[in-house]
C-alpha cells in the first residue's frame, strides 16, 4: 500500500536526480518513506536516494516495491508549477500508479521490478571530505567542458581543486581551504573522472545546495547533498578514470 | 575453412525467417537489453565477435548490385574497408577493442554449417539471375545472403588489426565461448555480438548493436534504426526467473546451432515449460513435450566449452607503415582516406581507462 500527497517541486527534484542516471527505477516504499538505488547500465555511476516522510504533506506506506519510468513521470510533472500539490496512489492490483495535479488524473503503467536487483553498494574509504557550493562546483564544470572529457578532483590540505587537462589547453579551478566549508584531509588525494557524468550529476543538484565530497587516490568519489527542505538525502558514487602508465 | 554464419543478423525479411533457425538461438522476445551510449563504453575493453563482425561487413558494404567491394585484381575489401572504419570510431570514443575469431566448430554443428552452406550456394544462383533481370533490390539481398568469409579474409582481417595495435584472440572452438571466458574473468568488461549464444556461453555482460550509425543497412539494403544495448545476463535470468542451465534448456527446445528445436515450440513455450518442470529430464519425464535427443551433449557444448587462457590482451599504437602498405600499396585504398583515419588515431590522447564500480564491490 502505497498513497501519498507532497508538493510537484519534491518529486521534480527526486525525477532529476534518478534520470541522471537511469530511466526506468524501482522506489521502496515503507512506513518511514521512500527510498531508491541504481546504477547506470554501465555501472559507472550509482544514486542511493532516501526520502522521509515529512518530506510528504501525507504519506501512508506498506513495505512495497513501486517500479517507475522516470521520463514518464518527469513529463507528466512538467504540468505541475513547483507548489502544486500532487497525490500518488499504487493500485497495486492493476499495477498502476494514479497520479493528480489539480484536475488531471493520470494512470501510469508501472514496470515490472522482479528483475531489478537492489546494487550493492561498495564499501569504500575515502580519506578526504571537503564540502562546496554546488554553483561553485557548476562553475568549474562550464569552465571545463570544452577543454577534455575528464575532470580531476584534487584535495589536499591546503584546498580543493578541480582541473582538466585537453590537448590544447588547461583549465584549473581551485579554492582555498579558507573558502570551503569543510576540508579534511590527512595528504594530498587525486582521482580523475568523466566529465559528463560529473557535470550531469551536479546539474541534478539544486542551486544554493552545499554538496560533500569524498575522495581517494583512484577511487570512486561519493557525493552527499539534502533534497526536499533537507528531509532527504542523495548519495552518488562515481567510479574514476584509471590512467595507465604504459 | 569458409563457413558462414548469421548470413544475416536481425533480418526481418521473407527469405531469411524461414532461414533463422540455423542462424543461432532466437530467444530475443525474451531477453531485454538497456539501450548503451557509446561513450559510456569509453576506457572499457570489449571483446568483439569477429567473424559476426566480419559478416556484417562483407553483407552490408556492398554496390547497388550487391557487388562487395574489390580491388584491382578483383579481391575483396569490405571487410577491411569495415575494420579500418570501424576501429577507428571505436577507439576514438576509449573503447578498447579485442577480437575474438572463432576456432574449430563443436562437432554438433555440422549439420548447421551445412545447411548454411546450401543457403548460401542457392542465394547465389538466385543473385546472378536477379541481376540477370535487372531486379537490384533482389539482387543485393541475394548477395548479401551468399556472402562468404574465407580464409585469406581472416588472415587479412588479423593482419589489419595487429597493424592497427588491436590485439586479437584465437578460440579454440566457438568464438562466443571464449568471450564469455574473458568477460567473466574480467579481463574485458563486456562481449559484443549480434548473436543471444553469447548470453547461453554465460557472458555477464553483452553488446548489442555497437554499430555507430544510427542506422543499420539490412541485407536488402533497408536501413532501420538501431541503438546500441547493454543485456545483463543477471538480470535476464532473474527476469525469467531461471538459471543459466535453464536458459539453456530452454535454447535447446527452441533449437540452437548445435541441435533442432523441438517443432511447435518457440520460445514462450519453452519458457513455460522450464518454469514449470526445471529441467529438460523433469520435461520428458512427464511427457510434456518431446525434447530433442541428446540434448545433454548440446547442453555441454554451452556450459563446459573449451576456451583457453592462452591470450594477452595488449594495444599499441598503429604501426602506421605497415596499415599503408596493406590497405595502399596492396589493396589500392586512397592514400588520403588511409592517412587521414591514421592522424585521428595519432590524435587520441594516452588511455584512462573508466573503471566500473564493480571494482569495488
Amino acid at each position: 500500500m502505497f498513497q501519498a500527497r507532497a508538493r510537484a517541486e519534491i518529486l521534480k527534484e527526486v525525477v532529476n536526480v534518478v534520470s541522471t542516471l537511469v530511466d526506468e527505477a524501482k522506489f521502496t516504499v515503507n512506513a518511514d518513506g521512500l527510498t531508491l538505488r541504481a546504477v547506470d547500465p554501465a555501472h559507472i555511476a550509482m544514486v542511493d536516494l532516501s526520502l522521509a516522510k515529512d518530506a510528504f504533506e501525507e504519506f501512508k506506506a506498506d513495505e512495497s516495491e513501486i517500479g517507475i519510468d522516470i521520463d514518464k513521470l518527469g513529463q507528466f510533472l512538467k504540468l505541475a508549477r513547483g507548489d502544486d500539490l500532487v497525490d500518488l496512489k499504487h493500485d497495486e492490483e492493476k499495477r498502476k500508479l494514479k497520479i493528480v495535479v489539480g484536475d488531471i488524473t493520470r494512470h501510469m503503467s508501472l514496470i515490472d521490478t522482479t528483475g531489478m536487483s537492489d546494487p550493492k553498494v561498495p564499501n569504500l574509504e575515502l580519506p578526504a571530505t571537503v564540502t562546496v557550493r554546488s554553483d561553485d562546483l557548476l562553475q568549474g564544470i562550464r569552465a571545463s567542458e570544452t577543454v577534455s572529457d575528464h575532470i580531476a578532483l584534487v584535495a589536499s590540505p591546503d584546498g580543493f581543486e578541480m582541473s582538466c587537462e585537453g590537448d590544447m589547453d588547461q583549465v584549473h579551478w581551485k579554492k582555498a581551504k579558507k573558502d570551503l566549508g569543510v576540508l579534511e584531509t590527512p595528504s594530498a588525494v587525486r582521482s580523475l573522472f568523466p566529465l559528463e557524468y560529473f557535470s550531469n550529476m551536479l546539474k541534478s543538484v539544486s542551486s544554493g545546495s552545499a554538496v560533500t565530497m569524498h575522495l581517494g587516490s583512484d577511487y570512486p568519489v561519493r557525493m552527499e547533498f539534502k533534497i526536499a527542505s533537507d528531509k532527504g538525502e542523495v548519495r552518488y558514487l562515481l567510479a574514476p578514470r584509471i590512467e595507465s602508465n604504459d | 575453412m569458409s563457413r558462414s554464419r548469421r548470413i544475416c543478423p536481425n533480418e526481418t525479411s521473407n527469405a531469411c525467417a524461414t532461414m533463422l533457425s540455423i542462424m543461432g538461438v532466437d530467444i530475443s522476445v525474451l531477453v531485454k537489453g538497456a539501450p548503451l551510449r557509446l561513450s559510456d563504453l569509453a576506457g572499457k575493453a570489449v571483446a568483439i565477435d569477429a567473424f559476426n563482425t566480419l559478416y556484417q561487413f562483407l553483407t552490408t558494404i556492398r554496390q547497388p548490385d550487391g557487388t562487395p567491394l574489390k580491388d584491382r585484381e578483383g579481391r575483396v575489401t569490405s571487410h577491411l574497408s569495415g575494420l579500418l572504419s570501424r576501429n577507428a570510431a571505436l577507439l576514438e570514443i576509449g573503447l578498447k577493442p579485442v577480437y575474438v575469431f572463432d576456432g574449430k566448430p563443436p562437432k554438433l554443428k555440422e549439420r548447421t554449417i551445412a545447411a548454411r552452406r546450401e543457403a548460401r550456394n542457392a542465394a547465389e544462383r538466385e543473385w546472378k539471375e536477379a541481376v540477370a533481370v535487372g531486379d537490384m533490390k533482389r539482387a543485393k539481398t541475394k548477395a548479401s545472403q551468399s556472402t562468404r568469409l574465407d580464409d585469406d579474409m581472416i588472415a587479412e582481417a588479423l593482419a589489419l588489426l595487429n597493424a592497427l595495435g588491436i590485439p586479437s584472440v584465437n578460440a579454440p572452438a566457438e568464438g562466443e565461448a571464449q568471450m564469455a571466458f574473458m568477460a567473466s574473468r574480467r579481463d574485458v568488461w563486456a562481449g559484443a555480438s549480434q548473436d543471444f549464444d553469447a548470453l547461453l556461453f554465460g557472458t555477464p555482460m553483452l553488446v548489442r548493436n555497437l554499430t555507430l550509425s544510427k542506422k543499420r543497412r539490412m541485407a536488402s539494403g533497408e536501413r532501420v534504426d538501431v541503438v546500441p544495448e547493454l543485456v545483463e545476463l543477471d538480470k535476464v535470468l532473474s527476469s525469467l526467473d531461471l538459471s543459466r542451465k535453464q536458459l539453456v534448456d530452454l535454447s535447446i527446445l527452441v533449437g540452437t546451432d548445435f541441435n533442432e528445436g523441438v517443432p511447435g515450440i518457440g520460445p514462450k513455450r519453452a519458457l513455460k515449460l522450464l518454469r514449470e518442470f526445471g529441467s529438460l529430464e523433469r520435461v520428458s519425464a512427464e511427457r510434456r513435450a518431446a525434447v530433442p535427443q541428446g540434448f545433454e551433449e548440446v547442453r555441454s557444448v554451452f556450459l563446459e566449452p573449451e576456451v583457453t587462457e592462452d591470450y594477452s590482451l595488449f594495444w599499441s599504437l598503429p604501426d602506421e607503415e605497415a596499415v599503408r602498405r596493406q590497405l595502399c600499396d596492396d589493396r589500392g585504398f586512397s592514400v588520403d582516406r588511409v592517412n587521414s583515419v591514421l592522424s585521428r588515431l595519432r590524435a587520441i590522447p594516452q588511455s584512462c581507462e573508466q573503471s566500473s564500480l564493480d571494482r569495488w564491490g
